[in-house]
C-alpha cells in the first residue's frame, strides 16, 4: 500500500512542479480563444454584411481553420532574439566561440527542439477552439500531413529571420524594439490575420515577394485547401529563401565575430 | 523621559497550510509570542536574533506593514499599523540588501524626489542637504549614477537619504554587509555620531557584532518568538569577559526555549 | 482637498521627470523602444484600414473611424502605461514582498506606487494616438478637445483594469501571467469596433473586459461629436478604476494580516 503512496505522492509532486507550465498552457489557451474568436467575429460579419459565402475562395469556416493554424505557428516562434541578446552580453557566447560555425548551428538545433513541442502543444489546444468554433474541416488527413510536410522549412526560416535580428545585438543596444517590428511583419505580411489571397491584388504582388508568407500562410492554406501542386511550390519557395537567408546570418555572423576580434567582446 | 518605542505584549500567530501528501493541514504558528519592551529616545538599540525568531515580523509591526494578531505598541506616539502614512514622516529606513537610490541616476536626484515625497519645505530641504553632503563626505560623488559608486558610497548617500525628511527614529537593516573595513567603520562612526549627536534614535538589525558593539548601547535578541536577552552591551562584556561578543551572541541564539532565559 | 490633489499631481510631474532622466541614461534603447511601437502600432493601422476598407466588417464604418478607434486606444494605453507604469509590474511586486519598501513611505500606498516606474513604449503609443489624430483625422478644435479628454478618461480606466488584474497576486499567489493575459484581451478587443460584438460577449465586454469604454463609447462619442457618449466614457473608467481601489485594498488588508505571506525570518 505505502509502494502505491509513494509513486502517487511522487506523481502528484512532479505534477504539481509542472503547475507553472500548466498555467503557461492555461494562459495559451485564454489569449487563443479571445483572438479566434474575435477572428470569428470579425470575419462572420464580413460574410454576412456581402452577402457571400466565400472570399476568394475561402469559407468562413475554412479561415477559421487557417487563423488556429497561422496562430500556432506564430505562438511557437522562437525567442532566439532574446537569448542571443543574453548570450552577447553575459558573455555567454564566448564558450561557443571556440568552434566558430556551431554558434548558429546550436541555436538552430535548441530552437527547433522548442518550437516543434510549443507548436505541438498549442495545435492541440488551438484545434479544439477550431472544432467549437468551425466544426471539421473537409480533407483534414491530407490537409494536416501536408502542413506537417511544410513545417520543418518553415521553422528553419523562421528561425533565420528572428536570428538575423538577434545578431544586431551585436551593434545595438537593445533589439526588443527591432524584434518587435519584424515579428509584427512577419504576422501581417506573412499572412497570420488572413490568407494572402485576401489581400487587395496589388499588396498580394508585394506580399508574394518576400518571405514571410512562406513561414505562415503557406502551410497553414495546405490545412484548407491541400493541394500537391501547392506544396511542392511553396518547398521550393521555402528553400530559396533558406538559402539566401542563411547566407545573410553566414555573412552577419562573419562580421560579428570580426566586431569581437577587434573590440575584444 | 519619553519614549520612542513602547511595546505591550505583541503577538503575531500565522496560519500556516501544511501539505502532507494529498491533505492540507491547516495549523497555528506562532512568530511573536507576547513581547514587551521599550525604548526611551535618543537611545542606539541591536535587536537581533537568529532568522525565523520572530525579528523581522516583529519590526514589519513596528513599522506598520503587519497587524498584530494581540498587543500593543506606539512608536513615536503612533499606533504604527494605525497611523502609518504620519509616522512615516518621522521615521527614516535602511536596507542594506534593497536600495531606496534610484539606481540610474545621481544620489543627488533621489535626494530631490525624496524631498517630494515627504513634502519638505525647499529652503529646509535645502539646508538639511547640504548639511548632509558635508557631514557624510558625498560632495565628490553626488553627481554620479548611482550604479558606478562603490558599495561604500552607495551605502553613505543611502544613510543620508534616509535622514533628510529629519526622522526621530531610523530603522537600520544590516547596513555594513558586503563593506570593506574602511568603509564600514566609516559609516559605524557616522551613525554613532548622528545617535549621540542629534538624539537620533537607532534601532539596529544586524548579524555583525561589531556593529553592534560600536553602534549600539543596549542589545535586545529574540529568539522562538520571545525576548531572551535585554542587556547593555556594555552588561554583557562585562558578564562575558574571555569571550569575544559574537561566541556570547552565538551561544544564546543556540539556546533552546526552554533553555533561554524568557524575559 | 484641491491642495492635496495638486500635492499629487506634482508628485506625478516629479516621477515622471524622474523617470524619464533615468531612461534616458540608455538613451538609445530608449529611443529604440519608443520609434518601435510607434511604427508597429502604425502597420497595425495601415492593415486594418486595409481590410476595413477592402470588407464590408462593419458596414458604415470608414478609414477615419477606424484610425479613431486606434488613435483613442493608443493614447489612452499609452497616457496611462507612461505615467502609472508601474501598474504593470504590480502582480510581481506584490507576489514577491515588494509592497513593503513602499509602505514605509509617509503617502498613501496605490497612489504613490503606480508611479514607481515608466513603460517607454507605452510612450510610444501615446506619442501615435495623437501623431495619428491630429495628422491623420485634422480635427477641428472641438474634437480635438474631446480627443483629449476622452483619452484621459481611457487612460483612467486602463491605470484601473491594470490595478485590478495586478491586484489577483494577492489573493492567487503570484499571478504575473493571469493578470497578463487578461490585460492582454482587453487590449485585443479594444481594437475592434465594439458593434461586431453582440449578445452575451457584448456584456461581457461591458464588465470583466470593459472594452466599451475604450472602443466603444470614446469612438462613438469622436464620430458623432456626442456628449451622452463621452459622458459614459468618463462614468466606466472612473467605476473600473473605483473597483480596483476597492479590490486593491481589500487585498492589502489580507497582505498586512499576513495571511498571504509565507513567513520570512
Amino acid at each position: 500500500m505505502s509502494f502505491l503512496r509513494k509513486y502517487a505522492a511522487l506523481a502528484w509532486i512532479s505534477a504539481r512542479s509542472n503547475f507553472a507550465y500548466a498555467g503557461e498552457v492555461g494562459g495559451r489557451l485564454m489569449f487563443l480563444s479571445v483572438i479566434l474568436f474575435i477572428f470569428m467575429c470579425v470575419w462572420k460579419a464580413a460574410f454576412a454584411n456581402a452577402g457571400q459565402d466565400r472570399f476568394a475562395g475561402y469559407s468562413l469556416d475554412e479561415i477559421i481553420w487557417y487563423l488556429a493554424l497561422t496562430e500556432c505557428i506564430m505562438m511557437s516562434s522562437p525567442r532566439v532574439t532574446a537569448l542571443i541578446d543574453e548570450d552577447v552580453r553575459t558573455g555567454a557566447i564566448a564558450v561557443q566561440l571556440v568552434r566558430p560555425l556551431s554558434y548558429p548551428l546550436y541555436r538552430l538545433a535548441s530552437n527547433f527542439g522548442e518550437q516543434t513541442v510549443k507548436f505541438a502543444s498549442t495545435a492541440l489546444v488551438a484545434v479544439a477552439i477550431a472544432w467549437v468554433l468551425g466544426g471539421p474541416p473537409s480533407n483534414f488527413g491530407t490537409g494536416a500531413m501536408m502542413v506537417l510536410i511544410a513545417l520543418p522549412m518553415a521553422f528553419v526560416l523562421d528561425f533565420l529571420g528572428y536570428m538575423l535580428i538577434g545578431l544586431g545585438a551585436f551593434w545595438l543596444e537593445d533589439t526588443t524594439g527591432l524584434m518587435l517590428i519584424y515579428s509584427r511583419l512577419t504576422m501581417i505580411a506573412g499572412g497570420m490575420l488572413m490568407p494572402l489571397d485576401l489581400f487587395p491584388e496589388p499588396v498580394q504582388a508585394i506580399l508574394n515577394a518576400l518571405p514571410f508568407g512562406y513561414i505562415v500562410c503557406g502551410p497553414a492554406r495546405l490545412l484548407v485547401h491541400p493541394d500537391w501542386v501547392s506544396l511542392v511550390s511553396l518547398l521550393w519557395h521555402q528553400l530559396f529563401w533558406v538559402v539566401v537567408m542563411g547566407t545573410a546570418v553566414a555573412l552577419v555572423y562573419r562580421l560579428a565575430l570580426n566586431r569581437i576580434a577587434l573590440n575584444g567582446g | 523621559m519619553r519614549h520612542a518605542v513602547e511595546v505591550e505584549n505583541l503577538r503575531k500567530v500565522y496560519e500556516v497550510k501544511k501539505r502532507r501528501g494529498f491533505k492540507s493541514v491547516k495549523s497555528e504558528v506562532v512568530s511573536v509570542n507576547n513581547v514587551s519592551f521599550s525604548v526611551p529616545e535618543g537611545q542606539a538599540l541591536a535587536f537581533v536574533g537568529p532568522n525565523g525568531a520572530g525579528k523581522s515580523t516583529t519590526i514589519r509591526m513596528l513599522t506598520g506593514i503587519l497587524t498584530p494578531t494581540s498587543g500593543e505598541a506606539r512608536v513615536l506616539g503612533y499606533t504604527p499599523w494605525k497611523d502609518r502614512a504620519k509616522m512615516a514622516f518621522h521615521i527614516g529606513a535602511v536596507f542594506g540588501q534593497r536600495s531606496q537610490l534610484w539606481y540610474h541616476l545621481p544620489a543627488g536626484d533621489t535626494f530631490d524626489l525624496l524631498a517630494k515625497i515627504y513634502n519638505l519645505d525647499k529652503f529646509d530641504y535645502r539646508r538639511r542637504r547640504a548639511e548632509l553632503v558635508e557631514r557624510f563626505d558625498l560632495g565628490p560623488f553626488l553627481d554620479i549614477p548611482v550604479r558606478r559608486l562603490s558599495l561604500g558610497q552607495r551605502m553613505r548617500a543611502e544613510v543620508a537619504a534616509s535622514l533628510l525628511h529629519g526622522p526621530r527614529l531610523i530603522l537600520l537593516d544590516e547596513p555594513t554587509i558586503g563593506l570593506d573595513i574602511h568603509a564600514r567603520q566609516q559609516l559605524r562612526e557616522l551613525i554613532r555620531d548622528w545617535n549621540r549627536r542629534e538624539g537620533l534614535t537607532v534601532f539596529l538589525t544586524s548579524h555583525d557584532t561589531g556593529d553592534i558593539e560600536s553602534v549600539a548601547e543596549r542589545v535586545m535578541i529574540i529568539n522562538h518568538g520571545r525576548l531572551v536577552l535585554d542587556e547593555t552591551v556594555d552588561s554583557l562584556r562585562k558578564r562575558n569577559t574571555g569571550r569575544s561578543l559574537e561566541d556570547a551572541l552565538a551561544h544564546i541564539y543556540g539556546l533552546e526555549m526552554h533553555q533561554a532565559v524568557v524575559l | 482637498m484641491w491642495k492635496k490633489l495638486a500635492n499629487y499631481l506634482d508628485l506625478v510631474y516629479s516621477y515622471f521627470g524622474f523617470n524619464l532622466k533615468a531612461k534616458l541614461e540608455y538613451r538609445g534603447a530608449f529611443i529604440c523602444q519608443v520609434t518601435a511601437m510607434f511604427v508597429n502600432d502604425c502597420i497595425w493601422l495601415a492593415y486594418f484600414v486595409m481590410v476595413f476598407d477592402h470588407y464590408p466588417v462593419v458596414p458604415g464604418w470608414t478609414s477615419a473611424d477606424v484610425a479613431t478607434l486606434w488613435a483613442v486606444t493608443a493614447a489612452g494605453f499609452g497616457i496611462a502605461h507612461c505615467l502609472f507604469g508601474n501598474t504593470l509590474e504590480l502582480a510581481r511586486i506584490i507576489a514577491m514582498g515588494g509592497l513593503d519598501v513602499w509602505l514605509l513611505y509617509p503617502r498613501a500606498l496605490l497612489p504613490h506606487l503606480v508611479l514607481g516606474k515608466m513603460s517607454a513604449s507605452s510612450l510610444g503609443d501615446a506619442l501615435f494616438g495623437y501623431a495619428v489624430y491630429i495628422l491623420f483625422l485634422r480635427p477641428d478644435w472641438q474634437h480635438l478637445l474631446l480627443f483629449t479628454v476622452l483619452t484621459i478618461s481611457v487612460a483612467v480606466l486602463f491605470l484601473g483594469f491594470s490595478v485590478l488584474s495586478g491586484s489577483l497576486s494577492f489573493y492567487l499567489g503570484n499571478s504575473e501571467t493571469l493578470s497578463e493575459s487578461w490585460r492582454n484581451a482587453l487590449i485585443a478587443f479594444s481594437t475592434y469596433p465594439l458593434d461586431l460584438f453582440d449578445g452575451k460577449v457584448r456584456l461581457l465586454l461591458f464588465t470583466v473586459i470593459p472594452a466599451a469604454f475604450v472602443s466603444g463609447y470614446p469612438v462613438e462619442a469622436l464620430r458623432k461629436m456626442s456628449l451622452v457618449d463621452a459622458w459614459y466614457s468618463l462614468l466606466g473608467a472612473s467605476l473600473v478604476l473605483a473597483v480596483s481601489i476597492v479590490v486593491f485594498h481589500h487585498g492589502l488588508r489580507r497582505y498586512e494580516s499576513g495571511n498571504m505571506v509565507a513567513m520570512r525570518g
